[in-house]
């Protein structure tokens, strides 16, 4: 075929045409070896390309018309022209492949690929290399996302092509991000065949389509890994329009899927379906897959914290659950007792606590999130153990609803700080005093949390505005605008100012109004004792309970003039559980009305109660009318 | 044998020496590649599980007035009721 002195060569060619011939997908993957160590036979070939195809000759050419041999003759010759050059490129990497080298090993393998993925798009042969897509795809990966690890390995190469961080205004790609983007045109088409079946998401899986997931996880590994979550929303969209149900496709691919569906979704805030998702993923994983089933929980369990469920003894005591007791119950603990302070300290910055869930991508999520039911169960201890209960024997008769005091919750707050700040607080603090715990005492801003200030408005409060005579430091504060380097008379002639004179004389307004001031008001003023005006921290207070009841994770009104919390409509469930309705059912409900999960194409609606999915996701969901109002509720 | 260039040894997964991994890396910080293509219904946590498993908490909310917690709680509420 090719000529003389070829052998091992030869017969490579003559294996490879014949496994088109028989459209032999995963047979040709198999031939078509490129990670080390290769066997004998690929070295020998490598050697024979060596010699008499060399890298840079005239002989290349030669090569490149011997590829064309390869395809299928069609009439009027063949179409398939990406293949042949892809075979040469294949060659060509056997050929000059130098570990020494990796950057070099890396941008020949993507560019192997990206020509594989253009032999991939033929409608009529291109689902032959469906196989050597992905396991092209899965190598290039894993040597991305290896000296992603290990710069170290590359930045010597990185130095010599100086694009190691000389330009910092250009976004930089990492190969990671390079390699996703090759990977995610391989996935598109796989998505968008329209060779075989029905195309879109009625039809079952055929030809390149089945290929879909495959890719589409792999790209998501990537993605994952680079941080560009952002580049993945498209993909989801595509596969919400495009892709055939889910659950046509193997176990391995669905569940891989739907984990990182659910930490798409879980990043975006959208806890319900991530939840969903991620519930799924560990019903459907392999009972003996104890490492995935294990990175599952790490997204699962924070997930369902956030919306009011706890991990069951049960579910911590599984083997896969192994370590994660101690991350999260220490957050579910402090939530149920209520000490807001301990919470923000347990996942403040400097607690040795949440470098792991930093690393996992679920600390933010997780302090921003659950703060507010550590509140919410603070308010229900201080109803419980403070509150107006109603009458418990006036059942006939129309008596006061169930109330609050919000000046308990007030006490409460201040006892609690003052419990952080002494020292003798060792049962409450885990580490030394909390910032939050002084908020109390703070001029400005929060009184119940510590925020540091905000430096372009940092010695603020230290200027005094004097009434009389030449501020030197409004003077010096504003001396662009009272002392310029010249001005224009009214004549319109202009006069320097090289003395630095006061142009308009001595400055007798306020400048306070120019001052910008992040405060609408300072709390100096605000806190007068005795003066039956509410305090900062009570007007602070009754916003925090406003956000519950929007939240629906406490019901009954506010009054503001007397601050109260008021539970209406208690009379036949009891104050507490009429007021403080049950978080998890509370979300569930009102998120579960639509089922949906964006990015999970379900089978069409008859078929959905069936379906696998679908029973898992309805399997942790309560129907009941408990998020129903009650007539006569605001 | 029709096709002799057939690579013979495949039985090890192949390992690159850049893939070391780094110590500050946690071994299961990656979502690992499943062994097996495809199970059973059978075979999954669920069916693994049954359907008497009670994986999540719905209610924790504590009312427990003896708790450390509360009981201090408590008795500041009747402090500065009492002092008023």
């Amino acid at each position: 075929m090719s000529g003389q002195g070829t052998p091992v060569l030869d017969r490579f060619l003559s294996g490879i045409a014949d496994l088109l011939k028989t459209r032999d997908g995963a047979q040709l993957q198999d031939f078509l070896q490129i990670e080390p160590p290769l066997s004998d036979v690929y070295h020998q070939m490598a050697g024979e390309l060596q010699r008499h195809y060399p890298n840079g000759s005239a002989k290349e050419e030669d090569l490149l018309r011997i590829c064309d041999g390869l395809v299928p003759r069609t009439k009027g010759g063949s179409s398939w022209t990406a293949f042949p050059t892809f075979m040469k490129l294949y060659f060509s990497f056997l050929r000059d492949m130098n570990v020494e080298n990796l950057l070099e090993t890396y941008n020949l393998l993507k560019a192997l690929l990206n020509q594989c993925v253009l032999a991939l798009g033929d409608g009529q042969f291109g689902v032959i290399v469906l196989p050597t897509v992905l396991y092209l795809s899965k190598v290039l990966a894993k040597l991305a996302m290896g000296l992603d690890r290990r710069p170290d390995l590359i930045a010597h190469l990185l130095r010599i092509e100086g694009q190691s961080s000389q330009d910092d205004s250009v976004e930089k790609v990492t190969l990671v991000e390079k390699s996703a983007n090759v990977v995610r045109e391989a996935f598109i088409k796989c998505l968008t065949d329209r060779s075989v079946g029905t195309p879109g998401i009625q039809g079952k899986p055929g030809g390149k389509r089945i290929g879909i997931y495959l890719m589409a996880n792999l790209c998501l590994k990537l993605l994952f890994q680079c941080g560009k979550l952002r580049n993945a929303e498209q993909m989801f969209a595509s596969i919400s329009a495009q892709s055939p149900p889910l659950k046509h496709f193997p176990a391995s691919q669905r569940v891989t899927y739907l984990y990182y569906l659910g930490r798409y979704l879980f990043s975006n805030n959208l806890f319900f379906p991530a939840q969903t998702a991620l519930q799924a993923a560990y019903d459907q994983c392999h009972h003996q897959a104890l490492a995935q089933k294990r990175i599952i929980l790490t997204y699962l369990i924070p997930c369902n914290i956030i919306m009011g469920r706890f991990p069951s003894a049960q579910l911590l005591q599984k083997p896969e659950s192994q370590g994660l007791a101690e991350k999260f119950l220490p957050i579910c603990r402090l939530i149920v007792r209520g000490d807001y302070i301990a919470f923000r300290d347990h996942l403040s910055e400097n607690s040795p606590s949440t470098e792991w869930f930093a690393r996992k991508g679920i600390l933010l999520a997780l302090r921003n999130r659950c703060e507010i039911l550590a509140w919410r169960s603070l308010v229900r201890k201080v109803f419980i153990h403070g509150g107006f209960h109603g009458d418990p024997q006036g059942q006939g008769q129309r008596g006061p609803p169930p109330v609050l005091y919000l000046t308990k919750l007030e006490i409460a707050v201040r006892w609690l700080q003052s419990q952080h700040a002494s020292s003798e607080a060792g049962a409450f603090t885990q580490s030394g005093l909390s910032t939050d715990a002084q908020a109390g005492h703070n001029h400005a801003g929060s009184q119940l949390v510590s925020k540091p200030p905000d430096s372009d408005f940092a010695g603020l409060h230290n200027v005094i505005f004097e009434e009389t005579g030449v501020d030197q430091a409004i003077v010096a504060k504003f001396e662009d605008y009272l002392a310029p380097g010249g001005c224009f008379d009214s004549a319109g002639q202009w006069h320097n100012n090289l003395q630095g004179n006061l142009v308009d004389g001595p400055p007798h307004v306020d400048y306070g109004q120019y001052e910008l001031d992040p405060y609408a008001h300072r709390n100096d003023a605000a806190v007068i004792p005795g003066s039956g005006k509410p305090t900062e921290m009570m007007r602070e207070l009754e916003s925090i309970l406003a956000s519950l009841l929007t939240q629906g994770l406490m019901r009954g009104y506010l009054t503001h003039r007397n601050p109260r919390f008021a539970i209406p409509g208690a009379r036949l469930r009891g104050a507490l559980p009429t007021g403080f309705p049950n978080v998890w059912q509370t979300i569930s409900t009102r998120e579960g009305e639509d089922d949906s999960v964006p990015g999970w194409v379900q089978p069409p609606a008859p078929a959905v109660a069936t379906s696998l999915g679908a029973s898992a996701a309805a399997g942790g969901r309560v129907v009941n009318l408990s998020g129903a109002r009650p007539v006569g509720v605001q | 044998m029709s096709n002799p260039t057939q690579p013979q040894d495949k039985t090890e997964p192949t390992q690159q020496p850049q893939q070391q991994k780094p110590p500050v890396l946690e071994e299961d910080d990656e979502f690992e590649d499943f062994p097996v293509e495809d199970w059973s219904q059978e075979e999954t946590e669920q069916a693994a599980n049954g359907t008497n498993s009670h994986l999540w908490e719905e209610s924790w909310d504590d009312d427990d007035a003896a708790e450390d917690f509360s009981k201090q709680l408590k008795e500041e509420l009747k402090k500065v009721e009492a002092s008023h």
